[in-house]
């Protein structure tokens, strides 16, 4: 599996556009995304799947839920996805616990590699949490 | 085509690592554990379970004249200690096989020995030179005879259950790594629906979907308080501990009294072991502290006198006003006796081979106080205040491995007494997520 860079454009990338420049959504809102994949070369696509789902991150082992999940067989290079947010839980920035959301565009070529781009965006308006007080561990 | 990456790399806090070799890693020893089972399975089906099954199935009554007595002697060499020797009693027969006359010394399975010979001769005396007895022989081979059948279901299920196990469990690990076998992440995720999250909340309506990593609320709406709507369920690990140390004086203490007992007849019967009674000085230590320690918790836990806190409503929204009713029993004074809100995160992370806890207060703000509680024994002090959620708050959330958890804590600090802390879970719910709304499942399906 390889990762979307940020700057290095010698292999594949998928450019994604959200609807809001500003990626902040609130709970009940559709979100909705634009991508083009390039650079591929030679190669050629077998599948795109498209994903919204949350993380968590921080000390805690990591945990994962999908929203969102959708694979398309016979991908084309551009594509779009929207989907109506939950209620819960809100991006949260927190001391050793953050919940992420984010936009997965993932691509199978036809060798059997894959490649994905990940977009984390905001949902709610939770401010980041600074208060480390330790209480028991 | 490349080559899966062999290596991890670190992503911010997270590590990744190949999925395609991990699930090849994975495949490859749930698939040696199937071969192994197999393997050991075959082993002792044909060694023991089919040959048992043709004698109380295939082999064919006949009776014989007992010709002859003798033991069959068996050695083991155990590479660990002497070899073992087995002696089985075995009997020489004459008897008919449609018409023809064989003789031959029945078998049986060398379990079937013992270790002590006396003892296997003793066995040959139930048979006497020249009686008649029932006799089985196999069809295929009639030399094959023997004097008994009957199943040993020991064996049996050493046959059945260990090679079971071992492909039930290699089994559904391969099948498990074949089905991740070139999905991604997601993929998988959207399929278990429940992708390494024991979710707290089960998806089973649109609306609990879109309520993931909340919190239940049941157990903290089911206790209707006395003044205000609910009374919250009080969390207090102070309680568990104190029966982790009653559970371990009760043992110790118990232990201690075997070990006294038998010192003390040793005692009354003239004869003192100096080491027995020099060990059981420390044991006695032990377990009177422990017995102190027990009975000063109880003391303590009894002399604070019980806390009661009871909420207007349950869950509660950002931004929203609460009434809460604080209760605390007892006698005697209380120098003070604060009420507080507090965020508290949580992360359940691996250390080695352990698994790990740790707790963060992240925000605290203390809504009241009072000094100089008087407490009257058959009256409880009860104290009404108002607690308010900031519009901007984090709900509750909880996962497998993370939580984010809100709690009220009373604290108090009596005049004669140590200082006590109690804790009062809540659940914080988003505004809307308190009256869910109907919205649309999120899709998860397969485009053509």
């Amino acid at each position: 599996m390889s990762l979307a860079g940020e700057t290095p454009r010698h292999g594949p990338f998928i450019d994604v556009q959200f609807d809001r420049p500003g990626r902040g959504y609130e709970p009940g809102d559709t979100l909705s995304v634009r991508y083009d994949v390039g650079g591929l070369g030679s190669e050629r696509l077998r599948a795109v799947e498209h994903s919204v789902l949350w993380y968590t991150e921080g000390k805690g082992e990591e945990d994962l839920w999908v929203h969102f999940f959708e694979r398309a067989v016979k991908p084309d290079v551009a594509g779009s996805f929207a989907v109506t947010l939950p209620q819960s839980p809100l991006s949260y920035e927190g001391v050793i616990v953050k919940i992420r959301w984010c936009a997965r565009v993932r691509i199978f070529f036809q060798g059997g590699r894959d490649f994905v781009s990940e977009h984390v965006f905001d949902v709610g308006r939770v401010p980041p949490a600074r208060m480390p007080k330790a209480t028991a561990s | 085509m490349r080559l899966p990456r062999i290596f991890g790399k670190k992503r911010g806090h997270r590590r990744t690592g190949s999925e395609a070799w991990g699930s090849f890693g994975d495949g490859l020893f749930h698939g040696a554990l199937v071969c192994a089972g197999v393997v050991f399975g075959a082993l002792l089906i044909s060694g023991v379970a089919v040959p048992e099954w043709r004698i109380n199935h295939d082999f064919i009554e006949s009776r014989g004249r007992v010709l002859g007595k003798g033991l069959v002697k068996r050695t083991v060499d155990d590479p660990l200690a002497a070899a073992s020797t087995t002696w089985r009693p075995t009997v020489r027969l004459r008897y008919d096989v449609a018409g023809a006359i064989h003789e031959a010394w029945t078998r049986s399975q060398p379990s079937a020995g013992v270790p002590d010979r006396a003892a296997a001769v003793a066995r040959l005396a139930d048979w006497k030179l020249g009686s008649e007895v029932p006799l089985w022989y196999d069809p295929a081979d009639p030399t094959a005879i023997v004097l008994e059948r009957g199943y040993n279901w020991w064996m049996w299920l050493l046959a059945l259950l260990l090679p079971g196990a071992l492909v039930a469990f290699g089994g559904a690990g391969l099948s498990r790594a074949v089905r991740r076998w070139g999905r991604s992440e997601e993929a998988l995720a959207a399929a278990t629906g429940i992708p390494g999250l024991l979710g707290p909340r089960a998806p089973a309506s649109p609306s609990a979907v879109d309520l993931a990593g909340l919190p239940p609320c049941d157990d903290l709406v089911n206790s209707p308080g006395t003044q205000l709507r609910y009374r919250l369920p009080l969390e207090s690990p102070e309680n568990w501990t104190l029966l982790g140390l009653g559970l371990f004086a009760a043992f110790w203490n118990a232990v201690l009294l075997v070990l006294a007992v038998g010192a003390g007849l040793e005692f009354t019967s003239g004869r003192v072991d100096w080491l027995l009674l020099a060990l059981l000085v420390p044991f006695i230590a032990v377990g009177g502290a422990a017995i102190a320690l027990v009975v000063r918790g109880l003391v303590l836990s009894a002399a604070v006198g019980t806390t009661q806190l009871e909420i207007s409503d349950h869950p509660l929204e950002p931004g929203g006003t609460y009434d809460v009713l604080l209760a605390q029993g007892g006698s005697g004074r209380i120098r003070r006796l604060t009420l507080a809100l507090e965020l508290v995160e949580q992360a359940t992370f691996r250390q080695g081979t352990d698994a790990r806890t740790e707790s963060l207060v992240v925000w605290r703000r203390q809504f009241d106080a009072w000094s100089d509680v008087a407490l009257l024994p058959g009256a409880r002090f009860e104290v009404r205040s108002t607690i308010t959620i900031p519009s901007d708050a984090m709900h509750s959330f909880a996962s497998e491995h993370n939580a984010v958890r809100w709690r009220l804590v009373v604290h108090g600090v009596p005049a004669r007494w140590p200082a006590f802390l109690r804790v009062f879970p809540l659940a914080v719910y988003p505004g809307l997520a308190a009256n869910p709304r109907e919205t649309p499942r999120p899709a998860r399906r397969v485009l053509a």
